[in-house]
């Protein structure tokens, strides 16, 4: 996608969070605000003012939100889940259909082709009584890479904090996790290689009651298979995937430790894809993708079933010595008998000088009411239509060399409106949706990065800062006060300092992170005050032999020992310490 | 001079952002609770604590927004389903929260909290010393000692039971899931007959000529309509049913001698008990407005009619007189839901 923003978690910080979850790793380093309802509970991501439905996780090209509430919990996914995590900023449904609005993240796996054996084995405890064991088995050679993943986690949560100079101790928060994920790839001929994913997890989780509920004896269960294949076949004029996914997610809840609601959602992808070279710097794309997915729950009548048709193409152009590049795609989807309504994404991009370039980029975006908008009973409404809307962005990124300084940075400001957003309201006996809302949202973010090498060590700094205004743009009743104001839970500012120092196999990074008012009205009288967590990391790998590495790393959250809410009435845990020990041994280290 | 020119961008993009993100303190002058006025019920959002009381004093036209937290220091919970003054004391039903929190009225601090309800929706004090509280899930009554302020016992009861009223040593109870109203007896604490009505009752009330009035919206095959049962004979005696299932009847209620009955059904609606037929004209039309609350001032008539908007910000409340004159408004809680008067 030319023209928009893009960030790749790099090796040294993905390797930091590889024990985490996705919530965290995005909440320390990324502007994209996320929602936790506590440690261990449920937390959603709000990227450039969108709602959690607005933002696409896709792992291996597949997208993962879960089709009945058209979101992701991300404190289930870890990051262990991809070898690849990439934050893909601005409007993406021309490529990756409905959801990718506010923005997408994408996981994806890894090869380990010519590595031999190599093994992963870690542990890890911390306060709360969290402990994490986790091991990875890997092998390559020129034709194969396989690799499986076990991971195991388990957690108290019982932290304590204070209401109205009462101090008391989380309840109800355990948490126990386990999964398994296995990546298989193999060669086939000089021109082709065929691959397969299977992500097996099991979560168990207690669920605590807000801050002013009595008491809460509710667990939720979440259990998910997913697996994704195919083959492509890449030659110098042409590349050919063809690509399939199975999802199988069940979630049971009980309410109070015994009745149980069960709800169930199967999708079942399949897309082929052809890029085409015509001619140097051309790229022209086409591809058909066909998604069915069904559910079960008490709260649908029948067992309801959705199928989504879509045909999209793509046109890329780079200029032969590299000046500027375009891209443009567009796709049309069709849901049941519903055309939804055509989306395209245009992006362009110039080179100003060595290491300075401009971007831009112009979407049409749109998501399709979920499975519960649409089937909930009581509620749901079949009549709903898509959120649509249009999004665009412009911004420049560059870098500079000043001796043993390195200075680079980022500026994106972005525009945004959605139509028919839905939401769902109370009526006298039941809550249902509607398309009821028109939203702006705007906003700029900015990165700076100061790089200073002296002897062995480097010295960075990494400021970010964020600003989103996100309004609602439309009166519901003739008293409506929201008009012209913030969406609730969307920080206007938020930022971010790193300081870090890396001397060799050491380095040591002290992060705080400053998140602003956050409305609890949409009138915005109500709010949740700002807060700032400093979160320090320490890790230092030690040589075990030729081939071994053993990395030891010590991390500290909320030094400060902030007291704060992310969401009203969650309580969120103060001082926590954990300490981890990863052995890592790779056989041969093929050249980069 | 270009290179500088870009960092210069990227300065302004760090500093960018002229709208102001605090908000202004609330103008909130202290309120005495006065001997008449009104308690606005504001149920809160599920699950965010933020459940709260205004008060408006009539003569003077005051407004608190909440008593509760400035009073005690602490949110509520959420959701206040419904408000009982009884021998001197407030009793605030909070459905989320599982708790029953008794809080003075005039100072509105806490005197005690009633815990082990599992989803509790409405109390009603049926002697001196006891009272019941109804339950969205546990298909029982909660029994409580209003000495002690505990739960001293159930008595199995429909399944969503809702509102009650006393007539005489008699509670009826209506049900939101089934479609029976239950006669219980105060004196033995049993349930000694249900009657049976649509689905969805959802309010109750007793009036001038001793007889029940109870609002049911339907469901499930049964006919939204307000029913007059003669509690005595346990029978219906009139069944006034709505033409389709688009109407919602709740927030039934009346004037403080009993003769009108006021309800919302999206408007607001009045009739004579005297009535043999539903009313044609909305009293108070709700011209786009989300009407969500309903209470009529026993003293003197007035009709308050609240405004949930959109259920994220303060909602407003509309004072009409007994005529129907727009008398003015003024701003409550999250979700205004009930009223209670002194």
């Amino acid at each position: 996608m030319a023209g928009s923003k893009l960030e790749v978690v790099d090796s040294a910080t993905y390797a930091r969070y590889g024990a985490s979850d996705l919530a965290t790793l995005l909440a320390n380093e990324s502007p994209v605000f996320i929602k936790s309802y506590g440690l261990g509970s449920l937390a959603t991501s709000a990227f450039r003012g969108g709602a959690a439905q607005h933002t696409a996780i896709l792992w291996n090209g597949f997208n993962i939100q879960n089709p009945m509430l058209g979101q992701m919990d991300l404190s289930l996914v870890p990051v262990a889940s991809a070898t690849d995590v990439r934050i893909q900023y601005g409007g993406g449904t021309a490529l990756w259909g409905s959801g990718a609005v506010g923005g997408s993240i994408l996981l994806n796996g890894g090869t380990h082709y010519a590595e031999g054996l190599s093994l992963d084995a870690g542990l890890r405890v911390g306060s709360f009584g969290q402990a994490r064991e986790q091991l990875r088995i890997g092998f390559g050679d020129a034709r194969w890479s396989l690799s499986v993943a076990a991971f195991h986690q388990a957690a108290r949560n019982d932290f304590s904090y204070v209401v109205n100079d009462d101090s008391r101790r989380q309840r109800n928060a355990e948490l126990e996790q386990r999964g398994v994920i296995t990546e298989l790839r193999r060669r086939v001929g000089s021109h082709q290689q065929v691959h397969f994913a299977h992500w097996y997890q099991f979560t168990d989780r207690n669920v605590p009651a807000p801050m002013h509920a009595t008491q809460s004896e509710a667990r939720q269960v979440d259990e998910s298979q997913r697996i994704t294949g195919g083959w492509q076949r890449n030659t110098a004029r042409a590349d050919l995937h063809v690509r399939g996914a199975w999802f199988d997610e069940g979630l049971w809840w009980y309410p109070n430790g015994m009745e149980v609601d069960r709800s169930r959602a199967r999708t079942a992808i399949g897309e082929a894809e052809l890029r085409w070279r015509p001619a140097r710097g051309h790229a022209i794309g086409l591809g058909v993708n066909s998604t069915q997915a069904a559910a079960i729950s008490i709260g649908y009548v029948d067992r309801p079933q959705q199928v989504r048709n879509a045909l999209f193409g793509t046109y890329g152009y780079q200029h032969p010595e590299e000046r500027w590049s375009m891209s443009a795609s567009v796709r049309q989807e069709r849901m049941d008998a519903r055309w939804i309504p055509l989306t395209a994404t245009v992006g362009a991009e110039h080179v100003l000088r060595p290491r300075w370039r401009v971007k831009a980029s112009a979407s049409r975006v749109y998501r399709v009411p979920t499975f519960n908008d649409l089937y909930w009973v009581p509620g749901g409404d079949r009549q709903l239509r898509p959120e649509q809307g249009y999004a665009a962005e412009a911004g420049v990124v560059g870098e500079e060399h000043m001796g043993r300084l390195h200075l680079s940075g980022e500026g994106t400001v972005f525009t945004r409106t959605i139509d028919d957003w839905i939401i769902w309201t109370p009526g006298p006996t039941y809550w249902s949706p509607m398309n009821l809302m028109r939203v702006w949202s705007r906003g700029v973010e900015a990165r700076i990065t100061a790089k200073w090498s002296s002897g062995r060590a480097i010295y960075s700094a990494t400021l970010r800062t964020n600003h989103v205004v996100s309004t609602n743009q439309e009166a519901r009743t003739p008293d409506d006060a929201s008009v012209d104001k913030q969406l609730i839970y969307v920080p206007m500012y938020s930022g971010q300092l790193r300081l870090g120092v890396e001397c060799g196999r050491t380095s040591a990074f002290l992060v705080g992170t400053y998140t602003g008012y956050r409305y609890t009205s949409t009138d915005n009288r109500s709010y949740l005050a700002p807060f700032t967590l400093w979160n320090a990391q320490f890790s230092h790998v030690l040589k075990v032999g030729p081939r071994g590495d053993l990395l030891l790393d010590l991390r500290g959250d909320n030094l400060l020992a902030e007291d704060y809410q992310v969401l009203a009435d969650r309580p969120m845990p103060g001082r926590a310490f954990h300490v981890g020990l990863t052995y890592r041994f790779k056989q041969h280290r093929p050249a980069p | 001079m270009m290179m500088r020119s870009l960092f210069a961008l990227l300065v302004l993009l760090f500093t960018a952002g002229c709208r102001k993100d605090r908000p202004d303190a609330p103008e909130e002058a202290p309120l005495e609770v006065g001997t008449h006025g009104v308690y606005i019920v504001n149920e809160g959002n599920f699950q965010w604590g933020n459940a709260s009381v205004s008060y408006f004093d009539p003569a003077t036209g005051a407004v608190n927004e909440d008593l509760y937290q400035p009073a005690n220091g602490e949110a509520l919970g959420d959701v206040l389903q419904h408000m009982v003054i009884h021998d001197g004391r407030a009793y605030l039903v909070v459905n989320n929260s599982g708790k029953v929190v008794v809080v003075d009225p005039h100072s509105f601090t806490t005197t005690a909290t009633i815990t082990g309800f599992p989803s509790p929706r409405a109390m009603l004090p049926v002697n001196p010393s006891k009272a019941y509280v109804s339950d969205l899930s546990a298909g029982r009554l909660s029994v409580v000692d209003l000495a002690g302020n505990s739960i001293t016992g159930h008595i199995p009861c429909g399944q969503w039971t809702e509102a009650m009223v006393l007539v005489g040593e008699e509670a009826f109870i209506t049900d939101q899931s089934r479609p029976f109203l239950y006669v219980v007896n105060t004196g033995t604490d049993e349930l000694v007959d249900s009657i049976t009505v649509p689905r969805g009752g959802n309010s109750i009330v007793l009036d001038a000529e001793g007889l029940l009035w109870i609002a049911c919206g339907g469901g499930s095959g049964t006919a939204p309509a307000l029913l007059r049962i003669d509690p005595v004979a346990r029978a219906v005696q009139t069944a006034l049913t709505f033409p389709n299932d688009g109407n919602h009847p709740w927030r039934l209620t009346t004037n403080g001698d009993g003769t009108i009955l006021y309800f919302l059904n999206e408007h607001v609606h009045r009739m004579a008990i005297s009535e043999t037929a539903l009313p044609g004209m909305a009293f108070i039309p709700a011209d786009g407005r989300n009407f969500y609350g309903l209470g009529v001032d026993p003293q003197d008539g007035t009709v308050y009619v609240a405004d949930a908007i959109d259920y994220v910000q303060r909602g407003v409340v509309l004072r009409h007189a007994s005529d129907g004159a727009l008398l003015g408004s003024f701003h409550a809680g999250r979700i205004p839901g009930g009223f209670v008067f002194r």
